[in-house]
This record gives structure tokens, C-alpha cells and sequence, in this order.
């Protein structure tokens, strides 16, 4: 069994440079992440090398000025922990909607065409992030294209704000993760065998009713692993929530940014990173569970 | 009498909620497109077509060397990154499971996982540390995180090209006397070319795409494009984004189509 | 045993080799204690179902495995533990496994090129290549642009090219249809007679392995259970998995009456005794059951005076040229026979009762 043995080597010293890359650059500071996070905070940002807890003390809770035996709930925190996972669920419900029919959409295409409408799903998936939240933004701002539409055809008087409100993050967010919703859902429609929907429709079943007990249950891996793919990079967005909510309508992302610029708490920065990396890793985690008890393919 | 047959895969308003989708797709980017040729400085009243945005933008001596770092970066990033990607893909694809395997699929994925944000302040921290104690602020930094984030996106399109290579072509080479380096050199090698300039142009792609982690590694004056845009985003914008904003698109457009060409065309 | 005076030197001596893959409690055993002697020039065959190691065998030979114990020299040198690119021993692939990235001259030339040879030998000899199998035309063209069977003949120009002492042919014909694989049999025979190169072939197609070799090595799970001529391995199958492998067969299960030299007298049902022949260093006792086959078309039917046994026809399959007829015998036992068919034969109607009669010395006792 040496031999087998010097083959692993061989695939390990393979592996090495990448993996030294991944470990120095990636991988590794998540640990240092995790060690300031436990530290005291420098004050001009950076850190003093003194254990406290004060940073995880502070994710959810706080203290009052006059009074440090005080404790209370950081609504401030709270109010951007809730806003972030609504908005994230509320991006996945919209983005399944509208992607759902999509994905329909472009596997009914006959076959020559399909990779057309697939290339025109993907574009927008390789293109810039920060561009397609400025075009956005160049749509939804007061002096914006639909403002300006409005008024000049005397619809409104004055500009609707949507920049910097909820909803302007969740359209930006919907925007943005939309292929990633539309590509999984495709993957799972283009393996259907339509004789099974054929079959539901000799066995007297309506349209609603194939789609409903025919349809769904079939491309159900689909819709969950679009699903995950849209969830997990709303909860970390940080530039679409940055540009479109400015200030007022931070996402946990946002806060976390703050800690290391303006708000100079480097170990509560770190300690919300790692409650961030605690979400998208139970996140992960239950859907791996999930798709390992089902069977299916797990696409990454 | 003729009937329309019945069509299984008709769902009524399914095709009407899928074209209003690729609107919203392309509907913005397209008015982005549009207002990067007004002659007037609004986003959103045309004044008719003119390339002055354009001028504005070449003669920006910032934006010239931000987008010149910003290639020079993605070059080199994803240069490197599809070297390491290309052995880690011989390492481990075509192979029973070995020991390690597991760890070694997480962390070559672990950049797509984990939301760029904590990426960004995990190396920011560490990348202060550093500076503190060599004093370098070179940028050997942006390069390693801009490395790493590529891994992942070179890796899949080369490993995709490996595990469809028939494994008994090496195998005949083999039996045809080749040695090992010999069999790399004349079969595996060039048959694996088309991945690996595949792995290449996403890892550019996404270099050049890769804002959140830039902005926490990079020290002054080390802005990319997308870094600069984003600071510029928070002034009032003129179209002289727009136009930016086009041409970085009609790159990324051209190096995604090539990539498709290239995928499509030598794919199994 | 034809001509076996002008083919009496060894090429391939394989001795007490076995492979294991994995370790532990999950290590499976693909060959075990293989003795085989491969003499030059001959076309030899391994046969066996999918699983039955015949594979494995090929590739320890080729070098793409290592055997992990026992010895293989190949012309008299010991080759264990030595890669594929240095044994004197090439393989036609299943699949082919064409540079899909050369031309076919240049998969031709391949092997010489790693071979160092001067650039004009490579070319002669290229040339040489695609004049035998008849691909000149074609010497410009991509695998991907010519048909499944020319690029069968590229494969085998390819793997001949450097002149190895054997060539190995894994299932080559396999991915062809009907036709063209009876085309490709005969090539194989000329290309064989024409270089005189020692061939392995394996494969899984009975038909396949009678028609085209010298000699047959029956394998099953990791083990050869019986080598010997086309001719024996279809007359004589020492096992039940051999006659049962290689064509139709009926199995008896029948006392054995009295012994004779060399043979048993074995009753049949309905009484009455006939002769089988007995598998060497084999005495069965007397009075117990034995195994006996006999192939279908071995048995002929008979007027019920002259028959050894009679059945009950359930069914009859019409094949064009042959009719086989299901029978029950009066003790039970299923029955096959073969019966040639023409013009006037009668289809046997169910229920009938028919006479049967065993030819002489075709029914042999199995070691079980």
C-alpha cells in the first residue's frame, strides 16, 4: 500500500499552492477574526491585546450611559439583525416568484433557443455587482429616470422617495440575485421528463393541479438550492444596502463596516462577522442535510 | 377544422412573468447604457447623442489609473489563481477518495461560502497586522486576496474539462511508451487548454468584479474601478459614470462571451 | 491443439499472481492465483462475464496495474512492478481512447515519437500503419471526423505502430454493430496472421471468443476455471459455470449406475442407462446423483421404440434455421432440444410426447 500512499502525497503537493493561497488570504484570518473578537478596542480603531467579552456582550445588548449595571436590549442592533433576515427572506420570496415562470419560461424553449435565453439569464450574473445597483439607483433616485417620468407627465408633483428605504434594498437585492435563483430552478426543469407532466394531464388533472402535485414536488431540489443561493449572499450584501439604503436602512453587512471605520469597535466588528459566518454556516449546513437525506445532487 | 394542440408545457401567464423579468434585467442597464451618450448632463432627460462622457472619462487621469490597476490586478490575480487552480484540479479530480479530500473541497470553496463582507474584515485585521510589523503596503495584498477569491471560479471550469477528459487517453499514452511528463506534455495538457483559459476568464471576470474585499484590503491609493465607483456614487453622478460604467460592462460582456464560446464550442 | 510445435515458445509466463484493491475489511479480490502461460504468435482469449476479473488480468498485464503478489515475465523478463511505457506490450482501448487533438497519422506515429525513433522512421512506419489497416485516405482527418469502425483500425495501426511482442484488445469490437463486428473479426484474424504478433483479446461475447481463437481461458470471479481450445471449452466444460457461460445447456441431475474406464453409466429418466464421460481424476460413487449436461443439439428425436428418454413439449421457439422445443421430462427435469428445421418440419404442438435420443459420447459428468 506505499505506492497508494505516494499517490496522495502527490495529490496533497498538488493541491499545496492553491491551498497555501486559500489558507494565508481567505481561510486563515477567519480565525483571527474570531480571536479579536475578544479583545478589548484600540481607540483609534485596531485593538489592545486584553481579553473582553465586551464585544460580544455588546452584539445584542447594551448598557446604560449613567448607569453601566443597566442592561438593556440594543434595539439599534436588533432593528438591523431583524431587517437584514427579512429583507433576505422577503429578496428569496420575490426572486422564487418572479423566477419560477422564468425558469419555465426559458426550459419550454425549443432546445436550439434555450441556451440563448440561458446566456441572456447568466449575462447579468457575470456582469458587475456595484454596475447593476447604479443602474438601479440611476432609476429610483428623486432626480431619477421614473421620478423625472412621473412628473413630467404630471402624474406626481413631487418625486417619490425610494432611495434609502427597505424597499429600495430589496429591489436592488431582488436584482442583483435573480439569476441566481433562475439558474438552479432551470437546472432541476431541464432533468423533468415532461412525459410525467403529459401523464398528470391523461390522469385528468388540471394546469393548476399538475403544477401543484406534478410540477413543484419535481423541481422542489431546485427551488431550495435557488433558494439558499439567494438567501446566503442577501444576508452578507454589503454594497447593494450601502448604495440604495445609505445610513438609515443599514444591513448587517453595513454594521459590521462600521465597526471598523466610524464606529472604531474592532472586536464587536469581529464578534457580528462571526454571527454573520454562524448564519450562512447553519444556513449551509441544514441545506447539505437536506440534500444528502433526498439524495440529490448537491451543486455548489 | 384545425385545433391548436394541447401544449403540456403551456402555464398560463408563466411566459408574460418571464419576459417582465429579462425586462427588469436588462431595462436598467439598458437606460444606464442609453444616458452614457446624452449630451446633457441628466440621467433621465435626453438631450441628444454625444461621446463628451466619454472624452470626460479618458481624460480622468484617476479613472485611467484605477482602471489600469484594476486590470493589472485582475490579470495577475486570476494569472496566478489559474495556476494554483489548474494542479489543485490535477491533484484532485480522476481519484478515488483520499485522505483530506473533504478539507481540501472546503477550502477551495470556502471564498464562495463566506459573504465577502467577513472575508473582507477578516483580512483587514489581518492585513493591518502585517503592515504593523513589515511595514509593507505594497500591492502584494490585494493580489493574495484577489488570488484566493479567484481559486474557486478558475478551479470549476478546469476540473469540469478534467473529470469529462477520457482518463484512458493518458492511460494509452502511457502504454505508447510516453512517461509521465511526456503524457502531461503532449496529451493531458493541450486537451486541457480550453479550461483552463475558461478558469482564466472568470477569474478575471470576477476580480474585476470583486468590490467588498478590495475596499477592507486596499491602502491609500490603491483604488480599482469598482472602488472608485463606489466612492464616487455617494457625490452626485454625472453621466461620465454611465459611460465608466458601460465600457467596464461591454469588457465584462466580451471576456463572458468568449468564455461561453470557449465552453460551448471544445465542450464534451 | 492445432500446430502447437510452431508456437511452443513462451511469451507470457504469469505465475501465483493476484490483485487486491483496497484494504482492510473493504478489499476486494479481483484475481486470485492466476497461472497462465501465453505462447507467441497465438490469439488468446479471456472470457468471462463483466466482474470476472478478465480486465483486471489485462491491465496487470499491460502495467496500468500492479499485480500484488505472484510474477509476470513478459519474453522472459520479469515486468512487476514496471510502468506500462516500459513493457513491450501495447493496448487496443475499448473506447479507443484517441488523441481526440491528433490527426490519425499522428496517434499512429505516437508511440514511436516517445520512443525516440528518427523523425523519416516515424513517418515510414506511419505510412506502413495506414496502408495495413486501410486508412490511407484518412490520414489527415481528427478521430472525431471518421466512423466508429475506421476509428476501430486507427486504434489497432496505432497500437501495432511500435511493433510490441503482444498486443492486449479490450472488448475492442464491442461498440460496433452486428455488421461491422463480424467485418472487424476477420480483420483482427489477418492483422494477427499478417504480423504475427502475440494477441490477448477480452471479451464477454462466447460467440466472439470461439470463432476467433486459439485458445479460451473461461474466468470467473477472479479465477481461471478452465483453459483449453474453443473445441474443448464447448465439447468438453469441466464446470458447471463453463457450460453454463458458453451456449445452451441442459443440466441432470442423474444416479450413477455402475462405472466403466473412463466413463459413468448414469440412468436415465424413465429407466434406462447410457454412458457419460467422466472429467479426469474424477470416480463418483455409485448409486449417488451426478451432474451431467449434454447441449441441445446433441440430442435428436426419436420414434418412442428407439427413444432413451421421452418429455412433454410445454413450448417451441421458432428460430428461422432452428426450432429450440421446451420439454418436461417424465421425471420432472426441464430439457432443451435443438431441432433443425426445413420446409416440412412441423411445428411440435404442446402436450405432445416425444422421443429423445442422446448422441453417442455427449453427455459428460461435471465436477461440482
Amino acid at each position: 500500500m506505499a505506492e497508494q500512499r505516494e499517490s496522495h502525497l502527490w495529490k496533497w503537493l498538488l493541491c499545496t499552492p492553491a491551498l497555501l493561497v486559500l489558507v494565508l488570504a481567505a481561510s486563515g484570518p477567519l480565525f483571527i477574526v474570531l480571536a479579536y473578537s475578544f479583545l478589548t478596542p484600540g481607540t483609534m480603531g485596531g485593538v489592545r491585546w486584553e481579553f473582553s467579552t465586551e464585544g460580544w456582550f455588546r452584539v445584542f445588548l447594551q448598557r446604560d450611559i449613567f448607569d453601566p449595571d443597566e442592561v438593556r436590549w440594543n434595539q439599534a442592533h436588533l432593528t438591523i439583525f431583524w431587517r437584514s433576515i427579512s429583507l433576505s427572506l422577503q429578496t428569496t420570496i420575490i426572486c422564487a416568484v418572479l423566477g419560477f415562470p422564468t425558469a419555465w419560461f426559458i426550459a419550454t424553449r425549443p432546445p436550439h433557443r434555450r441556451a440563448l435565453w440561458l446566456f441572456l439569464i447568466t449575462i447579468p450574473f457575470w456582469t458587475n455587482l456595484l454596475i447593476r445597483t447604479f443602474a438601479i439607483q440611476e432609476l429610483i433616485r428623486n432626480n431619477g429616470t421614473i421620478n423625472t417620468l412621473l412628473m413630467r407627465t404630471g402624474i406626481i408633483d413631487s418625486p417619490i422617495q425610494m432611495m434609502f428605504t427597505d424597499f429600495a434594498v430589496l429591489l436592488g437585492m431582488a436584482y442583483v440575485f435573480m439569476p441566481l435563483m433562475v439558474l438552479p430552478l432551470y437546472a432541476a426543469m431541464d432533468k423533468l421528463d415532461f412525459r410525467l407532466v403529459e401523464a398528470g394531464y391523461d390522469l385528468y388533472a388540471s394546469r393548476i393541479k399538475v403544477l401543484w402535485y406534478v410540477i413543484l414536488p419535481l423541481v422542489k431540489p431546485g427551488f431550495i438550492a435557488g433558494s439558499i443561493l439567494v438567501f446566503i449572499p442577501s444576508i452578507g450584501a454589503y454594497v447593494t444596502p450601502r448604495v440604495l439604503g445609505g445610513g438609515r436602512t443599514m444591513m448587517l453587512g453595513n454594521l459590521i463596516a462600521l465597526q471598523f471605520g466610524q464606529g472604531r469597535n474592532w472586536p464587536l466588528g469581529a464578534a457580528l462577522a462571526v454571527v454573520m459566518l454562524v448564519i450562512v454556516v447553519t444556513t449551509l449546513v441544514l441545506y447539505l442535510r437536506w440534500a444528502n437525506r433526498e439524495g440529490g445532487q448537491v451543486r455548489v | 377544422m384545425f385545433r391548436r394542440s394541447y401544449s403540456v408545457s403551456h402555464l398560463p401567464g408563466f411566459g408574460f412573468v418571464a419576459i417582465l423579468t429579462f425586462l427588469m434585467l436588462y431595462l436598467p442597464i439598458l437606460v444606464l447604457v442609453i444616458f452614457s451618450f446624452n449630451a446633457g448632463v441628466s440621467q433621465s432627460i435626453w438631450e441628444g447623442f454625444s461621446l463628451q462622457w466619454y472624452e470626460a472619462a479618458f481624460r480622468n487621469r484617476q479613472v485611467r489609473d484605477v482602471s489600469i490597476r484594476s486590470l493589472w490586478l485582475a490579470a495577475t490575480a486570476a494569472g496566478i489563481a489559474t495556476m494554483v487552480a489548474t494542479l489543485a484540479a490535477l491533484g484532485t479530480t480522476r481519484t478515488g477518495r483520499f485522505p483530506g479530500q473533504t478539507m481540501i473541497y472546503a477550502l477551495i470553496n470556502q471564498p464562495l461560502m463566506v459573504p465577502e463582507v467577513v472575508t473582507g474584515v477578516a483580512l483587514l485585521i489581518f492585513v493591518a497586522a502585517i503592515k504593523v510589523q513589515t511595514g509593507y503596503t505594497g500591492m502584494g495584498y490585494l493580489v493574495a486576496a484577489h488570488t484566493a477569491f479567484c481559486i474557486p471560479f478558475a478551479y470549476l471550469p478546469i476540473r469540469a474539462r478534467l473529470e469529462t477528459m477520457d482518463i484512458n487517453l493518458e492511460r494509452a499514452a502511457a502504454d505508447l511508451y510516453a512517461t509521465p511528463l511526456q503524457a502531461f506534455r503532449y496529451i493531458t495538457l493541450p486537451l486541457l487548454v480550453p479550461g483552463i483559459l475558461a478558469g482564466f476568464m472568470l477569474g478575471f471576470v470576477i476580480s474585476l468584479d470583486t468590490v467588498v474585499i478590495t475596499e477592507f484590503v486596499k491602502s491609500a491609493g490603491q483604488d480599482t474601478l469598482p472602488t472608485y465607483m463606489l466612492g464616487q456614487l455617494r457625490r452626485t453622478v454625472t453621466p461620465e459614470m454611465n459611460a465608466i460604467a458601460t465600457l467596464f460592462l461591454a469588457l465584462s460582456l466580451m471576456i463572458v462571451t468568449a468564455f461561453f464560446l470557449i465552453t460551448r464550442k471544445r465542450g464534451a | 491443439m492445432k500446430d502447437q510445435t510452431a508456437r511452443d515458445s513462451v511469451e507470457i509466463e504469469i505465475t501465483g499472481l493476484s490483485k487486491v484493491f483496497g484494504q482492510g475489511a473493504a478489499a476486494f479480490s479481483a484475481l486470485s492465483d492466476i497461472d497462465l502461460t501465453i505462447r507467441t504468435g497465438e490469439f488468446f482469449t479471456l472470457l468471462g462475464p463483466s466482474g470476472c476479473g478478465k480486465t483486471t488480468l489485462l491491465r496487470v498485464i499491460a502495467g496500468f496495474e500492479q499485480p500484488s503478489t505472484g510474477s509476470l515475465r513478459i519474453n522472459g523478463r520479469e515486468v512487476a512492478g514496471k510502468g506500462p511505457n516500459a513493457r513491450p506490450v501495447n493496448t487496443v482501448f475499448q473506447n479507443y481512447a484517441l488523441f481526440p487533438h491528433m490527426s490519425v497519422a499522428d496517434n499512429i506515429g505516437f508511440g514511436l515519437k516517445m520512443l525516440g525513433k528518427p523523425r523519416a522512421e516515424v513517418a515510414a512506419t506511419t505510412a506502413d500503419m495506414l496502408r495495413l489497416v486501410k486508412m490511407e485516405e484518412m490520414a489527415e482527418r481528427k478521430p472525431a471526423q471518421i466512423s466508429g469502425g475506421q476509428q476501430q483500425r486507427v486504434a489497432l495501426a496505432r497500437a501495432l505502430a511500435p511493433r510490441p511482442r503482444v498486443l492486449l484488445l479490450d472488448e475492442p469490437l464491442s461498440a460496433l454493430d452486428l455488421k461491422l463486428r463480424k467485418e472487424m473479426q476477420g480483420e483482427l484474424k489477418r492483422l494477427q496472421a499478417e504480423t504475427g504478433i502475440t494477441f490477448i483479446f477480452v471479451t464477454h461475447d462466447q460467440e466472439e471468443a470461439l470463432t476467433m481463437s486459439d485458445r479460451v481461458a473461461v474466468m470467473s470471479a477472479g479465477r481461471i476455471l478452465q483453459l483449453g481450445s474453443p473445441h474443448e471449452i464447448y465439447h468438453a466444460p469441466r464446470e458447471r459455470f463453463v457450460a453454463d457461460f458458453i451456449g445452451d445447456t441442459n443440466f441432470m441431475e442423474l444416479p450413477v449406475a455402475r462405472l466403466e474406464k473412463g466413463g459413468a453409466f448414469v440412468t436415465l429418466p424413465g429407466g434406462s442407462e447410457t454412458r457419460a464421460e467422466l472429467p479426469e481424476g474424477l470416480t463418483p460413487v455409485i448409486g449417488e446423483k451426478v451432474t451431467v449436461v449434454i447441449r441441445p443439439e446433441q440430442v435428436q428425436m426419436a420414434p418412442p421404440d428407439a427413444a432413451e428418454m421421452t418429455g412433454t413439449v410445454e413450448s417451441a421457439t421458432f428460430f428461422g434455421t432452428d426450432t429450440h422445443v421446451h420439454l418436461r421430462l417424465s421425471d420432472g427435469q426441464g430439457f432443451i432440444l435443438r431441432r433443425q428445421n426445413s420446409a416440412r418440419t412441423e411445428e411440435p404442438a404442446p402436450g405432445a410426447v416425444m422421443g429423445l435420443k442422446l448422441s453417442p459420447g455427449a453427455l459428460r459428468v461435471l465436477r461440482d
